[in-house]
């Protein structure tokens, strides 16, 4: 495998990642828990996505625009539901009821749709060549739809009033309900749009390769990963953090171990070492763990939970 | 399989689920511990105690190497993780047992890969005939459940376990008081996942064989509804909670012949009612059925 593929794949499984980790990273900064549960909104929009294509014979385009809406009102109203009614408990309390909403959506999603793999209809398998690296028109849609989502976050963010109070509501939430924000408003969209994103994420990743009810399950890891790195709570640590875990994943797959352990003195390598592939996640693990011990608040300053 | 050897069967499941839950609630709740990644130290005593005994180690030494080495491997976690919060805990416990499973599934040559273990020894098998023998196994695991229950409830009666509880309710304030928070959670995390290590072994040892598949991250939460079913810090807790879960997880058996549905959507739907227990104890009973006894000063 040339270099420049390897450089291209983590950029790709990074935008991807990207979209997930904004969501957790903005329900962290604005409402003060890990969110467990979004790997399952990133699915449950795949899903959706699917029914309304492949079942239905919907437009692509439209289906995922429909899944993505749909997803994020599912997470209004979980959040109606449940979330709402322990907001102000301690984050821990939170935690456990996501990871009980988790297990409940991942399963209904495999009771419905079954555990086997699906995946949608006419995938771009078009390939181009570029710098010895094969990209498909799939792969790069994917890069571009993802640097769109994220520049219309930027914009959200920053331009727009609901941008304003949710910057508001992550740096003091009283302060900010003493203004005259309108909180529980807030925070709806919030949801929408951090489940929207996931939806997406999942729908893309599904258009990639396959689409399965472990997919949110599978992603966990990587996702939370990305946020700690770039800084839990930091939206554009969420971004930069992705797409440094996709470079370390895929790298760490690639690279040939054995001028290193030489260079401890561990012991004699002659022949190259990598690791297997199947190890991929644990390289993902021995990065979260690398980050906890040197950098635990993360690439970029992030917030304090507790 | 006849309607008493299915009831061993269970009794016998629940025995090793107990320890399990009553481990985990020595985490969570006494300790405040969010362990996400319980499964993994059950997995290491179970491969270690197979691994023991197929090389011809006796049953006990097994079992209480299998401990050990969970017990290891939960010091080695907590090293790292003891000084940061909640949240990282739980994707750290979560991420481990995930390694832990790859390793199983991916070391060929010490753990036969996805074949599994085969042929695990089970002990004084051939003392006992094969009908009586569950029910020997029974009074094995129930006496390390006692065992456990009991060097469980002591602990937390004891100045230590009041410690674990001043770190569950403020770890500020127990570092104030000049406790040393840090390495009360390194050694509480190491003592449950040993004991977490020996349910690994019993598990092994009953149903001689094991995979990586008997280690899905799923088993986890399982655990979790069990104790936060059960009550959160309270012994008694997890052993109902245990019960519950499990007669509620099984009767659901007979659905699939009931409703003419697929066994696979069966066992979908389980899960599901897991999740959504799991969500009513937080909003509805967050105590839990057997609620813990708070020592409150009355002035």
């Amino acid at each position: 495998m040339p270099f420049s593929q390897v450089i291209l794949n983590s950029i790709i499984f990074g935008s991807q990642l990207g979209l997930i980790a904004l969501g957790i990273t903005v329900v962290f900064a604005i409402l003060r828990f890990s969110n467990f549960a979004h790997g399952e909104f990133a699915v449950v929009g795949a899903y959706l996505a699917f029914l309304f294509s492949v079942t239905l014979k919907i437009n692509f385009i439209l289906s995922s625009a429909m899944a993505m809406a749909l997803t994020g009102l599912i997470a209004v109203v979980i959040d109606r539901l449940i979330y709402k009614r322990i907001r102000t408990e301690a984050g821990l309390v939170l935690l456990i009821a996501s990871m009980g909403v988790s297990i409940a959506l991942r399963h209904i999603v495999s009771a419905i749709w079954g555990a086997d793999p699906l995946s949608y209809e006419g995938v771009l398998t078009k390939s181009y060549s570029v710098l010895g690296a094969y990209v498909t028109g799939a792969q790069l849609l994917i890069f571009l739809i993802s640097a769109a989502a994220m520049m219309f976050f930027y914009l959200l963010l920053h331009k727009t009033k609901l941008g304003k109070a949710m910057r508001a509501l992550s740096d003091n939430m009283p302060l900010a309900q003493a203004r005259g924000i309108h909180v529980e408003g807030v925070i709806k969209w919030v949801w929408f749009i951090c489940a929207s994103y996931a939806a997406l994420g999942g729908i893309l990743i599904a258009w990639e390769t396959l689409l399965w009810p472990e997919l949110g399950f599978l992603l966990l890891l990587p996702v939370f990963c990305a946020v700690i790195l770039g800084g839990i709570g930091n939206v554009y640590g969420a971004i930069i953090g992705s797409l440094i875990l996709g470079f370390v994943e895929n790298l760490g797959l690639y690279i040939n171990w054995s001028p290193l352990l030489n260079f401890f003195g561990l012991f004699k390598a002659t022949s190259a070492i990598q690791i297997p592939e199947g190890y991929k996640p644990a390289i993902t693990f021995a990065a979260l763990v690398v980050v906890l011990i040197f950098l635990p608040t993360g690439i970029l300053k992030g917030q304090k939970g507790d | 399989m006849g309607f008493l050897d299915l009831v061993l069967y269970f009794l016998i499941m629940m025995g090793i689920y107990g320890i399990l839950t009553l481990s985990l609630n020595l985490h969570y709740g006494f300790s405040g511990l969010v362990n996400f990644g319980h499964v993994g130290f059950f997995a290491v005593g179970a491969y270690t105690s197979a691994l023991l005994t197929l090389n011809g180690a006796p049953f006990l030494v097994g079992v209480i190497s299998g401990g050990l080495a969970a017990g290891i491997v939960g010091f080695a976690v907590a090293l790292p993780t003891s000084r940061l919060s909640i949240h990282y805990w739980a994707i750290t416990t979560l991420g481990i047992a995930e390694v832990i499973r790859l390793f199983a599934l991916n070391e060929e040559w010490l753990t036969r890969g996805s074949f599994g273990l085969i042929g695990i020894p089970q002990p004084l098998i051939s003392v006992f005939s094969v009908r009586i023998y569950p029910l020997f196994y029974l009074g094995v695991v129930l006496i390390f459940l006692a065992f456990i229950f009991y060097a469980i409830r002591c602990l937390v009666n004891s100045p230590f376990g009041r410690v674990l509880k001043a770190i569950r309710e403020e770890d500020d304030l127990a570092l104030a008081m000049g406790k040393p928070v840090f390495h009360f959670k390194v050694k509480v995390m190491a003592l449950g996942a040993g004991f977490a290590g020996i349910a690994g072994a019993l598990y092994a040892h009953y149903i001689t064989y094991i995979s990586p598949l008997d280690f899905m991250p799923i088993i986890t939460f399982v655990l979790w509804s069990m104790v936060i079913t059960g009550g959160r810090g309270s012994e008694v807790g997890s052993l109902v909670g245990t019960v519950v879960i499990i007669v509620l997880y099984n009767s659901t058996r007979y659905l699939k012949d009931l409703f003419n549905i697929s066994g696979q959507t069966v066992s979908s739907l389980r899960m599901v009612a897991i999740g959504i227990i799991i969500i009513l104890v937080v909003l509805l009973k967050r105590g839990g059925l057997v609620e813990e006894k708070k020592k409150t000063f009355n002035i």
